[in-house]
Parts: structure tokens; sequence; C-alpha cells
């Protein structure tokens, strides 16, 4: 460890320098609060209802983020549109989380005293959540998870809602429709992604979906983790153990990939993805083996409604493409909660008369009231507690159509 | 300002074993262990209603810190046969077991972690944290400050600057650099009791090899030849993305300035780190004029 240091007497002034620029970036952290805040706490008529909309743009967590993100800029641009709240413009702040949770923190924390919003859509992942909803339920701001499922989130505090359902509810449905195709399983292997919070928790209501309710035998249970890339020996395992089904909890690169190398390694059963596979992106990965793959959905393009065919033609709009992902549908809904709540607080009470911490607050009621929303998810309520209430799942099956393209052919509802 | 002070903790718990010229990567497993030991022991062992007591906190960190330091010492003897990037290896070893351990066993709650843990303070931003964190920082850097200026830490200096010569005057290389990892580890156990209660929850995603480098970065960035650099290098680089943001958010500035300062402050972050590598090779906080007058006529 040891070398030559040539001593340079612009060094010390440099340091200074740069310790003092430092310095005043800080001054600025601290001061910004104060500066950037847009118009006080006061909201006037005709000026625009911040919302924030606060989700992973960077780090490895943005593949999801960005999906989010998509779908919130369709909603502000729909719901203006559409005459915003009774005459009022949304206005959504994005604030960027990253992927860890000291960024959603920060970012949280920003929404609530810098933007000065009504309402927070966000963060991306249950673990983020679990870190950052708590801030916001201390500060009596309404927050709604656009895509937290863990068990526990709506639990952290009265202000925390959330409109992913929690796999609990999803996942079952799936196994249910697989027997229908083939009553004759008995033997069940599962695989799920280890280092993932959402596979871990949807392959734990698998399984005991599996053994419980359907009583069925449960034959191996199998770990990967989200960044391999060679299954052979997850698959040859699962191969082995002779299931009729196998049922993969895992994202699309991972678990498509396994999913390609079970049917490679010649298995011919039924295979259930979860709902990490409910995405487009998992067609170029298995391709034309995808073919027949069973999905639980929270959300379904399909869906035969005025405000879902609105939102389609959005993404179609903005992406050219009329699959919008589940994420995206989502992120959407949640912006529709809040707008469509805070109509109708505006109808009773002007909100423009009203304080912030007042506004905050009967948000928070009216959407815990039990009312329905009418959203692309289907109708959707919340109960006390802000778990939703969704009206409508969905089980898919995937054709492929060609090499890399496919379609979730609806086969059954709940 | 919780995390920056957080941050400068463990950095200073990185620079401990570098002041013995070990290249260590462990702090973030230490740190991992650290916010279990405290996740469980709150949640799962210890009820209480209503604000969680501060003693108990601190008991936790003195707990976490304790058993971080044992699990270093027996870690360490047969770890710091290794030198300078062998050694490094074993650390980043060691920090991934630790996050394959907590993905696999039952009692961490795999990949979700372990949530709820109990809040002392109540009110929303957390910034009553640093009633706790900044005394242990404080502590933590006076002692470093003291160390450097005792025997012990002149016979750490000394086994840096050369283990062979170390050696020849009697000083013991392996006692010494046992030592050093093992406060190192402590101050991070210590420092991840803490954080596990200023997130609210505990997982596998806090210690691992990206939190190494990012650690390793601070001490790097700050200067890794006197303990106010890690803490410089901990709050500067920390502080730097939210100052970023906030500056993007003063309401004067053009529009495309604020776009670039938001959206692309984590590429200005990543410039900066940069710049500053290429003009500071030594750290923002250089060594001073005469230890270097010393060690060069010596």
């Amino acid at each position: 460890m040891r070398q030559h240091q040539t001593f340079n007497p612009k060094l010390r002034e440099r340091t200074v320098a740069v310790v003092s620029a430092a310095g005043l970036l800080l001054l600025a952290a601290c001061g910004a609060p104060t500066a950037g805040a847009p118009g006080g706490s006061g909201a006037t008529s005709g000026e625009p209802i911040p919302i924030c909309f606060s989700v992973a743009q960077t780090s490895n967590t943005a593949l999801l983020g960005q999906d989010q993100v998509v779908g919130a800029k369709i909603a502000e641009k729909y719901f203006n549109d559409k005459g915003g709240v009774n005459g009022r413009p949304i206005k959504l702040f994005y604030e960027d989380t990253a992927g860890d949770e000291n960024g959603a923190i920060n970012a949280f924390q920003n929404c609530i005293n810098k933007d000065k919003v009504v309402g927070i859509v966000g963060p991306t992942l249950s673990q983020q959540a679990f870190a950052a909803d708590k801030i916001a339920d201390a500060a009596k701001v309404p927050v709604l998870g656009p895509s937290n499922t863990a068990a526990g989130i709506p639990q952290i505090g009265e202000y925390v809602s959330r409109v992913s359902a929690p796999v609990a509810v999803v996942a079952p449905n799936a196994v249910r429709e697989a027997l229908k195709q083939n009553a004759n399983i008995k033997n069940v292997a599962v695989a799920f992604a280890q280092n993932d919070a959402f596979s871990k928790s949807e392959t734990g209501t698998f399984q005991k979906t599996v053994t419980e309710t359907f009583k069925l035998n449960l034959v191996t249970v199998q770990t990967f983790q989200t960044t391999d890339t060679d299954f052979t020996t997850q698959a040859t395992n699962l191969i082995n153990s002779k299931p009729e089904l196998i049922i993969i909890s895992g994202l699309a690169a991972d678990g498509g990939n396994l999913v390609k190398q079970l049917r490679e390694l010649g298995y011919k059963g039924l295979m259930i993805g979860g709902n990490g596979f409910n995405t487009t992106q998992v067609f170029p990965v298995c391709q034309a083996q995808c073919d027949g793959l069973i999905i639980a959905q929270a959300y379904a393009p399909g869906l035969d409604s005025a405000i879902n065919k609105d939102f389609i033609a959005g993404y179609d709009a903005e992406k050219k493409s009329k699959l919008p992902p589940q994420l995206t549908a989502q992120a959407f809904t949640a912006v529709q909660v809040f707008v469509d709540s805070l109509k109708a607080i505006d109808t009773k009470t002007k909100l423009s008369g009203m304080q912030l911490a007042d506004i905050r607050t009967a948000l928070n009621q009216q959407m815990l009231l039990g009312g329905k929303y009418d959203t692309p998810l289907g109708p959707i309520s919340f109960d006390k507690e802000g778990e939703i209430n969704q009206g409508k799942f969905y089980v898919a099956q995937v054709k492929m159509t060609s090499g890399t393209e496919g379609n979730f052919n609806i086969i059954g509802t709940y | 300002m919780v995390a920056m002070v957080l941050a400068a903790t463990l950095a200073l718990s990185l620079y401990l074993p570098l002041m013995s010229g070990q290249l260590s990567l462990a702090t973030p497993g230490f740190y991992a262990i650290g916010g279990y030991v405290a996740a469980i022991l709150s949640t799962k062992v210890i009820h209480v209603t209503g604000p969680y007591p501060i003693p108990l906190i601190l008991g936790e960190m003195i707990l976490a810190g304790a058993g971080c330091g044992v699990l270093a010492v027996l870690i360490g003897v047969p770890a710091l046969r290794l030198r300078g990037v062998y050694l490094a290896l074993a650390t980043i070893a060691f920090v991934e077991i630790v996050r394959v351990l907590s993905l696999t066993v039952e009692f961490t709650g795999g990949a979700i972690g372990i949530f709820n843990i109990p809040q002392p303070f109540v009110t929303a931003n957390g910034i009553e944290y640093l009633l706790i964190a900044l005394p242990m920082l404080i502590c933590a850097a006076l002692f470093v400050y003291r160390l450097e200026r005792i025997g012990v830490g002149r016979a750490l200096v000394a086994i840096r600057e050369d283990e062979l010569a170390a050696d020849a005057v009697g000083i013991n290389p392996t006692r010494y650099k046992v030592l050093s990892f093992a406060m190192g580890a402590m101050l991070a156990g210590a420092v991840g009791a803490l954080s596990a209660h200023f997130l609210n929850t505990w997982n596998a995603r806090q210690g691992t090899f990206d939190a190494s480098i990012a650690v390793l970065a601070f001490v790097l960035i700050g200067g890794s030849r006197s303990f106010v650099g890690p803490i410089v290098g901990a709050m500067v680089l920390t502080a730097l993305p939210e100052g970023l943001r906030a500056v993007a958010g003063i309401g004067e500035l053009p529009v495309w300035l604020a776009t670039l300062l938001r959206d692309g402050r984590v590429i200005i972050y990543g410039l900066l780190i940069v710049i500053c590598t290429l003009n500071f090779p030594q750290g923002l906080i250089a060594p001073r004029q005469p230890v270097r007058k010393a060690v060069k006529s010596s």
C-alpha cells in the first residue's frame, strides 16, 4: 500500500474550494423547502392541484417505475382534458425514489414538505413502502400504493392504501383454471425467485393453495435468483419430481427463461406463471415456449369497459401498443382514485376554500368511505384499512402469434 | 440529514481496518447483521406499547456491536492472513454469505425482510434520530482521533506503511489487524441497529456488494489517510443527489436546467465523482503536510 506522493501546493486551496462548494450545496438542500414551495399552503381557484407521483425512475427498479410513469402521464393528460377536478387541473410532481429505502424516504419528504401535495402515489417496491409510508402517515398525507403487494402494507397506518391487490387474492385463481384444464393433476412442483420480495410472498400463497385449498401433493420446491440465467439444475429437479403442474413465481426475464428451459428439457405438462409474468416483456424471452402458460392477472387489457378503452387508447398514443402492462394500468388507476375522490370532496365543499391539511385528511376519508371507482382494473373500492376490494380478477393463457409476439387470452374471470 | 450522519459513521467503520492497511469490504455485512439484530429483537423478542424506549435502542446497538465484534474476531483471524485485493475478495464473499443467508433463513423474513420496526419518535421526518446518530458519530470520530495519536494507532499506521518493518520492531501484525477489523465491525453493527429503526424496515437489500462499493467510495472520495476524510466523503456523497434535487426545485431556474438537474442528477453525481477522483487522487481531505514530511525524511 506504499505510494509516493508529490505535494501539490494548490491542493489545499482546491480542497477548501470543494468543501465550501459542498457546503453551499448543503445549504441549498436545507433552504429549498421554503424557496421552492409552489403557492404556499393555500390552493386558489384555477391553480393546479398538486399530486405526487413518486416511483423508481432510476436504479435497477426503474424497469418497473418506467411502466408506472407512463400510466401516470396518460392519467394526468386524460383527466385534465376531461376537466380535471371540477374545472381545476391536476399537476403531478414526479419525485424519483430510486431503488432503495433511503431514496423513497427522501422522495416522500420532498412530496410532503416541498411540493406540498394533497396525496402521494408510490413507491414502487413493498420494501420501500415499509420505510417511506410511515413518514406520510405521520404527516397525515394519504399514500396510494400502485404496486405494493406484500402483506401488511395498508396496516402501516391510517393514511396508507393501495390499488394493487395482494398476491393472496390473485394467485389461487390460476390453480383453479389449471384444474379445469386437467382434472388429473395430483403432483405439483413449485419454483420461485428467492431474492424477490414479490415472488417470495406469491409462492407462499401458491403453496398454501396447492396443499390446503386443493389438497394436492407438493412434490418439490425449487429456488432461483432473479439474476440467474442458467436454470438446468432447477429444471432437471422439477422434471424429475414428475409433476403434472409447475408453478413459477419470478419476474419476466428469469421466469421466462425457466419456462423456456423446462420446455426444452421435455416438460409437456401445464405451467402457471405468477403475476410477474403479466407483461408482454416475457414473450421475447421464452418465445414459442411461452405458449399455453397460465397467468393470474390483476389487470386484463381485454376488459370491456369505457374507461379501459380510453386508457388503452391513451397507451396506444404514447407507446404504439394496445397491450398496456398491469403496472401502467395500476398507476393510472391510482391517479384516477385521487381525482375521483377530490371531485367528490369538491362537490360537497369547495377545495379552494380548504386548508391543505384538511384536504389531505378529507381525501383519505373519502377513499376509505367504501365508494366504488370504475377503473381500467374494473370496479374497485377500499375497505376501512385501505386495502383494495377489486371486483374482477382474470386468468389468462398465453397464445403466441409469431416468434416474439403473443396475446393473453382470458380463460376465466373471478 | 440522518442518512448523512449514519453514512459518515459507516464510512468510519471502513476507515478503521484501512488504518492498518486492510482493504476490507466487510462493513455492509456487519451493518446488515447489526440491523437484523435490532429488527428481530424489537419486533419479535421485546414487545412495548407506545413509543419505543431509547435506552432499548442503545442496548440493541451495544449488543449488535458486541456480536459483530466477536464475529469479526472469529472471521478476522483466518481472513486477515490474506492481503490487499485477496482480503477484499474474501470480505466480499462474507458480505454475499450474509446476504444469501438472510434470504434463505426463515427468521430474517427472506426477501421481504422484517417490517414495522417500532419507532421511538412520533413525528414525520425522523430528524430526532440525530439525537442518537450525531453523538454516535462524534464519539466514533473522537475515538478514532485519539486512536491515531496513541500507541495502538501508531502501531496500525506502522503496519499500513510497512508490515515487515512493523513486525521487526516488535508489533504483532495479526493482533493489531484483527483489532482494527473488529473495531470497524462493532461500529458497523451499531450503525446497522440504529438504521433498522430509522428505516422502519430491514431486508437483504441493505447489505450487498453495491453497498460495499458505496462505502468504499465514501472513504476514497473523502480521503483515506485521515478520519475526517471518510466523514466528509460520506456526507458529501449522501447529500449530493438530494442537493441536486433541491437545486432543481428552485422556482427561478429555466425549465431545461431544472429538468437536467432533476432527471440527470445521477449523471451529474457520477461526473462529479470522476472529476473528484481525477483532481483529488488523495481524497477531498488530503493528509496534512507535516505528516508527509516526517514520512519522507524517515
